[in-house]
């Protein structure tokens, strides 16, 4: 039991919306082992972005319990789930959400320095050497392209090292070519650093390179096989 | 550790640049220059009378008496402490050319005159040779208001009760000018030995002596001055030296500039909404990245410190681009203000005003960007994935109201310390904060009722998108009515308040005023004098009591100020009669009034409601000081006595046997026919040369042209007010431009005319300005009716032209404001508008 990354029994989410409450995820329960790698993958709706928040803390489940590495999220508050995202937690978005006032090498260090590493800037050189985009270090999210902002998040969440990568559709933003190359990053990075991976696509494709898909539809989990079934 | 994250995380937050803190940084440099200014005009006029004080004051010292010269015995101790002693005297009079006449302020002076400084004539003559006798006929010199006024020319012979004198030239600077007060008519200078035998200057003449001294160099003068007043205890001497030249000036100067920083801080509580604005609208902004740094583990602390350091740093550029404009400005101004202003000055940049004026900025940003500051803390980093941007109005935590509580008792606290009136303060800020409030319920209760009503108004499409706007948009009707609803409350009270006063004083007192005020008329001239009115169709009614002057020193033989502290009575010298029967009209409230015969100890009837303030009863004894002689009485009636009708009115009144012996004129008021009134004068001052004939609308007029003066500058201080009101209105309307195009693209999509959109959009200006204004006026008029109740005490009505102005002032700054931003909207092509949208 203590390769186990997450474990989620019964997990729900019900948002609170203008019409009143919506019923996002049902009884969700799933278990997910170190350096393992998991597609979610379902139709818009579905609740696969919501189900990748829960894990990630940035949102709450409203019922079930929710336990990252041992840790129960449902019971943290904002800042402790800030700390507890901060020391193992990457996460990449669609929109990519560089901070436009910083340049890429102080964007890929505001989680080093927010961890207190001394050493930040220059590990969030080698992250960026990684990604393949030293020369562009100084510059600014408005001044790169697309694929090149989405090295720079991959960047900036692999930098710490974490032990949980989350991505939510990384390629969704994204030309094919441009796609591609940032899920061959996205992937050797995990190898490398040997981190527990959640991927959130709507690609088939995309979802076979992980170990394990698991399909959701209206909230709860529609099927669960091993990657080489889907393939 | 966050702190020092937070500041790196802020100067990186700052190369955003000033893109959307133009309005937050001129709503502060504003209110701070403002302020910044008229601190800096008030230290330049005090450095201006601290620099000149001796020459203003006309001496080192100056010991002033009431009606009377000093004795020899008094004359022997200043000389015995000066190196040089002058003697003036000061009294108004008529100047007569033939059967012209004028009333001027008369100084007599010696051949010490001036002690310090020069008097500058045209033509460029000495004094001495200006007064000097020719042919028997002495000079004088005359301002140049009174020249013109009379007609006449350099050379020309006029006359000071029986004394004929010749115009010799033009006062162009009179150096002790300032320090001599409020002055009924423009001045003539003469030496005093020629008023000898003009009847001007015998006992008993409402006249002031005054004796300028050069001390010897590192006299004492506070030692100086507590010999003086006990050499002269009790005969009503008067003490002022260079330290305070002119006391009476620095005061005016020191109250008219702690009122105009009041309504300078009016204006920096607009320019705060617009902070506020600034502040919530670029938070909004940020939200991405909020909660992108929430995402990558960033923690509250964090996040508030990075939006606070950031705010700090942009409130300090703020206030400092204020004080900057604060200091320069009066400098530039300098020639202006110096030719404007009839007292010295010396401009130069001063800390002090303008720390202060800093202070009050860094505290209003302080106050107003804290709450929503506070609000980054609502920002979950959920916000990434979906919109989970918690916009709804909600009260911060609690540290953040204690801050912002305690924030406002430091500036409560510091415009109180600064401006010594902490009556007015209060007053002020509590009338902001209960206008906020009020404004606040009233964009509530204004977006409710929009809408409302927009549902009630289908099939009228125009008024309908209106409603719907108003009610809508929060952020909107909020900031607009705050923003320039406040302006205008500002405004709108200063306009009731100006207008209540100068009815009070200009409506209504001329009705009941008497025509003329006669002063300095003689024993043997009283009798003469009435007949010549009584037999006068024109005269309705003449009123006429003997006139001292005294000053109170003593209640039941304790020093009187220890007694009734500062009441007015006991401040200086006051006007004492006697009378055998009290007046038919006077009501005696209290005790009985004497017998017509009564020759026995001296008896007081006193003035029944200042009686009361100073704590008098039946029975106390009073000691006044007339001429140098103490005389005693006691207290054995009050009456009532009413001040404000400008007819005769004495605080004190004896029985005649007790003030028989003491040299007097009497003082009278006519009430006569306007047409009637230029002969009246002509006939008395022909028949009674020394009588000094003031006209009470005349009087008033000066009165009323000095609250002029302080009413422009009141105007002045609000204008800068609603100013800021308008530019945090265009900020409303430039942060809500977005929107507006959006739903201009809309409407046109669905088949909307520009012209119907057009119209919608200026109706909601128009209503919302409307909105802010009525609020406005109901906001002013609660404080004007306030201070024309509490403070001015007098009676209060509506000012309808000024309550319109600012309700059509509201409309139109709101039209204008909400059509600069909707030409673009209008213009827009929906495709493009509605593709960048997604």
């Amino acid at each position: 039991m203590t390769d186990l990354i997450f474990s989620l029994k019964d997990a729900a989410l019900r948002l609170n919306g203008n019409a009143g409450p919506v019923d996002i995820l049902h009884g969700i329960s799933l278990e997910v082992r170190a350096g393992e790698s998991i597609g979610l993958i379902g139709p818009s709706g579905s609740g696969k972005s919501s189900l990748l928040m829960v894990m990630g803390g940035l949102e709450q489940a409203t019922g079930g319990t929710v336990l990252a590495m041992g840790e129960d999220l449902t019971a943290m508050d904002e800042d402790a789930l800030a700390r507890f995202r901060r020391d193992r937690m990457g996460i990449v978005f669609q929109s990519f959400h560089l901070i436009p006032t910083m340049t890429a090498l102080e964007n890929v260090a505001t989680p080093l320095e927010l961890a207190g590493h001394a050493d930040a800037y220059t590990r969030a050189e080698d992250a960026l050497k990684t990604v393949g985009l030293a020369a562009r270090a100084g510059h600014y999210p408005a001044q790169m392209s697309g694929g090149e902002q989405q090295r720079v998040a991959l960047a900036r969440a692999t930098a710490p090292r974490p032990a949980i990568l989350l991505a939510d559709e990384p390629t969704g933003n994204l030309d094919s070519a441009n796609g591609e190359a940032i899920m061959d990053l996205l992937f050797n990075l995990r190898d490398q650093f040997g981190s527990t991976l959640v991927l959130v696509t709507h690609s088939d494709a995309l979802a076979t390179r992980c170990d394990r898909v698991i399909t959701l539809r209206d909230g709860r989990v529609d099927g669960a096989r091993d990657s080489a079934a889907v393939a | 550790m966050s702190l020092a994250l937070a500041t790196k995380f802020a100067r990186r937050e700052l190369r955003g640049g000033l893109r959307g803190f133009r309005l937050f940084l001129a709503c502060l440099a504003l209110g701070v220059a403002a302020i910044a200014a008229v601190g800096s005009v008030r230290a330049a006029i005090e450095a201006g009378l601290e620099r000149e004080g001796a020459s203003i004051l006309g001496g080192d010292a100056e010991l002033e008496l009431t009606y009377r010269f000093a004795t020899d015995e008094e004359r022997g101790w200043m000389q015995a402490q000066a190196t040089a002693v002058s003697e003036i005297a000061d009294f108004r009079s008529m100047a007569v050319v033939g059967d012209d006449r004028a009333l001027t302020q008369v100084k007599a002076v010696d051949t010490a005159y001036p002690l310090i400084g020069t008097v500058l004539l045209r033509p460029d003559i000495p004094l001495a040779d200006a007064l000097a006798s020719q042919d028997d006929i002495p000079g004088a010199v005359m301002e140049r208001a009174l020249i013109d006024r009379l007609g006449l020319s350099v050379g020309d012979v006029f006359a000071l009760g029986t004394q004929s004198y010749s115009l010799r030239a033009e006062i162009l600077r009179e150096p002790d000018n300032a320090a001599g007060g409020f002055a009924l008519g423009p001045r003539t200078l003469v030496l005093r030995d020629s008023l000898e035998g003009s009847g001007l200057l015998s006992t008993g003449s409402l006249f002031n002596s005054k004796y300028r001294l050069t001390l010897p160099q590192g006299a004492d003068i506070d030692a100086l001055e507590l010999a003086a007043k006990e050499t002269f205890e009790g005969s009503g001497l008067r003490w002022r030296d260079a330290r305070n030249g002119a006391p009476g000036v620095a005061q005016f100067v020191e109250r008219l500039s702690a009122f105009l920083i009041l309504v300078g801080l009016s204006g920096l509580a607009v320019g705060g909404v617009g902070v506020s604005a600034a502040v919530r609208s670029y938070l909004a902004r940020k939200t991405e990245v909020i909660a992108t740094l929430r995402a990558l583990g960033a923690d509250r602390s964090t996040i508030f410190l990075t939006y606070f350091i950031q705010i700090g740093i942009l409130s300090l550029l703020g206030v400092t681009i204020g004080v900057i404009l604060g200091a320069l400005l009066p400098i530039a101004a300098s020639p202006i203000l110096e030719a404007r202003l009839p007292i010295p000055t010396q401009f130069s940049i001063f800390p002090a005003p303008l720390i202060e004026a800093g202070l009050y900025g860094l505290l209003t940003a302080f106050i107003f960007t804290l709450w929503p500051l506070a609000r980054t803390d609502r920002v979950r980093a959920a916000t990434l994935f979906r919109d989970a941007w918690d916009g709804a109005s909600r009260l911060p935590a609690i540290p953040f109201i204690i801050a912002t509580v305690a924030a406002i008792a430091v500036l409560v606290g510091m415009a109180g310390w600064f401006n010594g009136s902490w009556f007015l303060t209060l007053w002020t800020l509590g009338g902001i904060v209960g206008a906020l409030v009020l404004l606040t319920i009233a964009a509530f209760g204004i977006r409710i009722a929009a809408r409302a009503l927009s549902h009630r108004l289908r099939g009228r499409p125009r008024f309908r998108w209106a409603m719907a706007a108003i009610g809508g948009t929060g952020e909107g009707a909020g900031a607009v009515v705050l923003s320039l609803g406040l302006g205008l409350s500002v405004l709108a009270a200063v306009g009731q308040i100006d207008g209540n006063l100068r009815q009070a004083i200009a409506g209504n007192l001329p009705a009941i005023a008497p025509s003329y005020f006669f002063v300095d008329i003689q024993k043997d001239q009283i009798d003469g004098y009435t007949e010549r009115l009584q037999n006068d169709p024109a005269v309705s009614r003449i009123d006429s009591a003997p006139m001292l002057r005294g000053v109170l020193t003593q209640i039941n033989d304790r020093p009187a100020i220890e007694v009734a502290g500062d009441h007015w009575v006991v401040s200086g010298d006051r006007g004492v009669t006697y009378a055998a029967r009290p007046d038919p009209e006077a009501i005696i409230t209290q005790g009985a009034w004497w017998p017509a015969d009564y020759t026995g100890p001296p008896q007081i009837s006193f003035a029944a409601e200042e009686a009361e303030e100073m704590g008098l009863a039946l029975g106390d004894t009073i000691t006044i000081n007339v001429l140098g002689r103490d005389i005693r009485g006691t207290i054995t009636s009050f009456q009532e006595v009413d001040f404000s009708t400008a007819g005769i009115g004495f605080i004190l009144t004896m029985n005649p046997s007790a003030l028989a012996g003491a040299p007097h004129t009497f003082i009278s008021t006519v009430y006569a026919e306007p047409e009637s009134e230029a002969q009246i004068l002509r006939d008395l001052a022909a028949a009674y040369p020394n009588i000094t004939a003031i006209r009470v609308k005349d009087a008033i007029d000066r009165v009323a042209g000095v609250l002029a003066g302080l009413a422009a500058a009141t105007s002045y201080g609000a204008a800068a007010t609603l100013l800021t009101g308008f530019l945090v209105l265009i900020g409303a309307a430039a942060a809500g431009a977005d929107a507006r195009t959006y739903e201009a693209a809309m409407l046109k999509t669905m088949g909307a005319s520009r012209r119907m959109i057009a119209a919608s959009f200026i109706l909601r200006a128009a209503l919302l300005g409307f909105a802010a204004g009525a609020v406005a006026l109901l906001a002013g008029t609660l404080g004007g009716w306030a201070v024309s109740t509490f403070v001015m005490e007098t009676d209060y009505t509506v000012i309808w032209p000024s309550a319109l102005l600012i309700i059509t002032g509201g409309i139109i700054a709101t039209v204008l404001a909400g059509l600069g931003f909707a030409r673009r909207a209008l213009q827009a092509r929906p495709a493009r508008v509605l593709r960048a949208r997604e």
